[in-house]
Formats: C-alpha cells, structure tokens, sequence
C-alpha cells in the first residue's frame, strides 16, 4: 500500500492550500491531494467574491488571470428596490474560480505536492499504527493509501470529518440553500456587487449580482428552506431574475450548499485535521468562504507538518490548530451567527426604512459606524440587534 | 435499523440531481452518499424524517413508501 505524509481530500482553497503549506513547512513529506472531480475548479458552486485584504495574504490579484473584475462599491437593495451604496474603495474581487482553483493547486503541486485528479476518497480507517487507511476511487480504479494525517477539505459533504467521528452534520435552519444563474446581456455597474434582501425574495438569505465582465454576471441567492413559502432555491431565483432582468440570457446554473453556522466543535482528531467549508469555517453572515478557507488550510497544512516532525500525530498534538482557528476566525462567527438570527427577526418594512434612513448620509460620510449611530437613533428597534452582536 | 413514518423514506430524481452535496450533511443517520458522482439514498438506513427535502434548492428529493 503506498504510503504518503500528509493526504489531502478536496483541492478547493482549503485543500491546495493545506498542501502547498505542509510541504513548504516541511519539505521532505510526502503530501498528496486528492481531487474527486476530474478538473480542479469545475464545476464552479460558489458566487465567485472575495475580499481584497484576505486574497492578498495567498495572492496577488492585479492583472491575475484568474480575476473577472475588481469591486470597488457594495449597493445594498432593499426589498422595495430602495439601492443603499456603502462602500467606495478597494472592496474586493469576483475570482475565475476555474482558474483560481487551478492556480492554486498548480502552486501546491509546484511546491512538489502530488496532485491526483478525478479521484475520490471512498472510506477510511485507522490501523493499529495509527496510520490512516484511506480507501480510494479513480481511472484506474480502487486504491489505498497509508497516511500519516489526513486533511479534510471535501466541502459541505464533510466525509473526511466523519469517517474520524468528528459531527459535522448541519440543522436544516443554518443550511443556505443556494441557485446562480449566470446571466449575459444585463445593464448594471460591473465595479459593483449587488445584495437585496426580502422575505419574499431570498427568506433567511439574500440574492446577489456579482459581475464577471460588463454585462455579465453571476446572479443567484441564498435562502433558507425552513422560512421559505414551500418554493425551492431556483423557484425563487427564477421569480427575481425574471423580475429584474427579464431580457437577460442564462447561459450557465449551478447549485449548491452553504453552511451558515459556525465552526464545529472539533476539528481535530487522531492524525486528522478538517478546513474550510468541512469545518463549517464560514462566515454565516455574508455565506463567504474562500478566504477562511485559506486562511484555515495554510493553519492545518503547517499544523501537519509540525505534528509528523515531532513524530506526535494525536488529537492531543493536532488540537492547536482548533485553538488557533478560533482565536484567529472562529469566534467571530460565533458573533456574525447571532447578528444574523437578529437580524432574521426584522422585517421588510424595517429595511426598507433603514435604507431610506442611510441614504440621507452623504455618500463620502457614510462610514460604518455613522450608519451605525443613525440607524440605531432612528429605529430604535435596531438596539437588541446591535446589543446581540457585541454581547 | 429503524423505517420512517408509514415506511416512507427519502427518494432522489437523478434527473433533477446536481449533485451539490448539500442533502449529506443534513442526514442525521447520514443515509445519504455521492458514490461516483450519483447521490445514493440508502433506505434501510433512512429515518423517513424529511430533512433533506425542502432545503435541496431544485426539489429532487422527495418521499415515497419504500
């Protein structure tokens, strides 16, 4: 049975990233990174934005092949249409994730990690050594690996985390069920992102219109099945696409799953290490996940690294790296999670009114925190939500 | 191995199926796979309690008696 340092499940962010750090930390492992699909990056689930500070810490985006285009303003749309813009600088970025996720397992594998594509974990157990057996599915067929620690980047489906025992299971109620459309030949402003909210548009969730060039654009939404009307993901998107962009053409569809809870409980356990949506390492307030993803996997790649050094691969050994998260990422979610069940509790009207509220700000006043000041001094009803954030 | 109400359990349309993932993580028993990109109900193992249906965002998951 072939035998490798570190095996690394899903070559999304999380994953290349976790193997391109352990093999940087420690060059004399062996790291391998297994991929289930048979291009890395495709098919594409995601909407594509990241934020400019957390990219540049793995990347450099300008004139990058894998950008579509650099945001600089954020409209916030109210479920009356009422459009709020809040931001006017260097915001962020809607990545190629093809591209992206190409880029940075080439990295990974540049670094002189082994990189298997169109092949996926089917199982795996620990041996009497401690080593993990890891059973796999590809082109050629099935096979084994022997592996030391066991990264788990594989996603919502989280498998990595169970076959260790780690509950990764989700309640219905913190799962964003999400549709994007691509759509072409729409008028919007392509250094613009675009959020709206509404009971009726996107319940528990928001719609978004994230430009990938001019006039075309990743438009979806992310809902939450439990407060909706009985409709699923696309029945929804498929009313506000039609609604906004009518004569728009939709030449591509995807789905998928995001986690809005916040980071499991364990993320560790004997010679395994789980990042990234896996983990459940994702913002539950914006459904963001690609920079915590990296941020999470560079954390686990070097936490493997260290461990295998000091011949220490047990839960014991690997918790640092859960501590470290938390400290790092994981317990602001803990507060963006109760911001957002606050924020659940207001209705239309309300927004509707806090858009007009902001709106009366000047433009180049409108900092944060004096939409903070004003939005609690008008609507006083805002004050428990804020209090639930900073409590 | 326990059934579902009126021995109803979860049943996936394949044509409809995007293979998200999503439904995998909502499975309290975990009765759902991916095995070789074809999502797979196991119905022994299906409680029949209906937690994967709603939120699947194209409704390919639905109940019927097993």
């Amino acid at each position: 049975m072939p035998e490798v340092d570190v095996l690394v499940v899903g070559a999304g962010p999380a994953g290349s990233v976790a193997a391109l750090e352990a093999k940087r930390a420690a060059p004399e492992l062996d790291v391998l990174l297994l991929e289930r699909d048979r291009a890395v990056g495709a098919p594409v689930r995601c909407a594509e934005g990241v934020g400019d500070a957390g990219l540049r810490e793995f990347a450099d985006p300008d004139g990058a092949a894998w950008v579509a285009r650099k945001i600089t303003r954020v409209v916030f749309v109210a479920p009356d249409d009422t459009e709020v813009s809040v931001a006017e600088r260097d915001v962020g970025w809607i990545l190629d994730r093809t591209r992206f996720d190409a880029f940075l397992a080439a990295q990974a594998g540049g670094d002189g990690a082994e990189l298997l594509v169109g092949t996926e974990a089917a199982g795996m157990t620990r041996a009497a050594d401690g080593r993990w057996h890891v059973r796999t599915r590809g082109p050629r067929g099935e096979g084994s690996y022997r592996a030391k620690v066991v990264i788990g980047a594989d996603g919502v489906e989280a498998m990595v985390g169970r076959w260790a025992g780690l509950d990764t299971r989700v309640p219905a109620r913190d799962m964003e069920s999400c549709a994007q459309y691509v759509v072409q030949g729409i008028d919007f402003d392509p250094g613009a992102i675009y959020l709206q909210f509404g009971r009726d548009i996107a319940p528990g969730g928001y719609a978004w219109i994230f430009p990938k060039a001019v006039g075309i654009a990743n438009v979806g939404l992310g809902m939450v099945a439990l407060r909706g009307d009985g409709r699923n993901a696309r029945d929804y998107l498929d009313a506000w696409v039609a609604r906004r962009y009518p004569r728009g053409a939709r030449t591509a569809y995807t789905v998928g799953g995001v986690i809005v809870h916040t980071t499991i409980k364990r993320t560790c356990a004997d010679g395994v290490l789980v990042a990234g949506d896996a983990a459940h390492m994702i913002n539950p307030l914006s459904g963001g996940g690609i920079v915590n993803a990296m941020k999470a996997g560079r954390l686990a790649g070097r936490a493997a690294a260290a461990a295998i050094r000091e011949g220490d691969t047990s839960e014991r050994r690997l918790a640092a790296y859960h501590r470290t998260w938390m400290d790092l990422l994981g317990e602001d979610h803990l507060k963006y999670y109760r911001l957002k069940h606050a924020l659940e509790q207001l209705d239309d009207a309300c927004f509707n009114a806090l858009a007009r509220t902001v709106n009366t700000i000047p433009l180049r006043e409108r900092t944060l925190g004096r939409i903070f000041t004003h939005a609690l001094v008008r609507h006083p009803q805002l004050i428990p939500v804020a209090a639930r954030f900073f409590l | 191995m326990r059934h579902g109400r009126a021995g109803e359990v979860a049943v996936v349309n394949l044509a409809v199926c995007d293979r998200c993932g999503l439904c995998l993580p909502l499975c309290p028993p975990e009765a759902i796979h991916l095995q070789l990109d074809e999502l797979v109900v196991d119905p022994m193992t299906c409680t029949g309690c209906r937690k994967c249906v709603a939120p699947c965002p194209v409704g390919a998951l639905s109940m019927a008696y097993a």
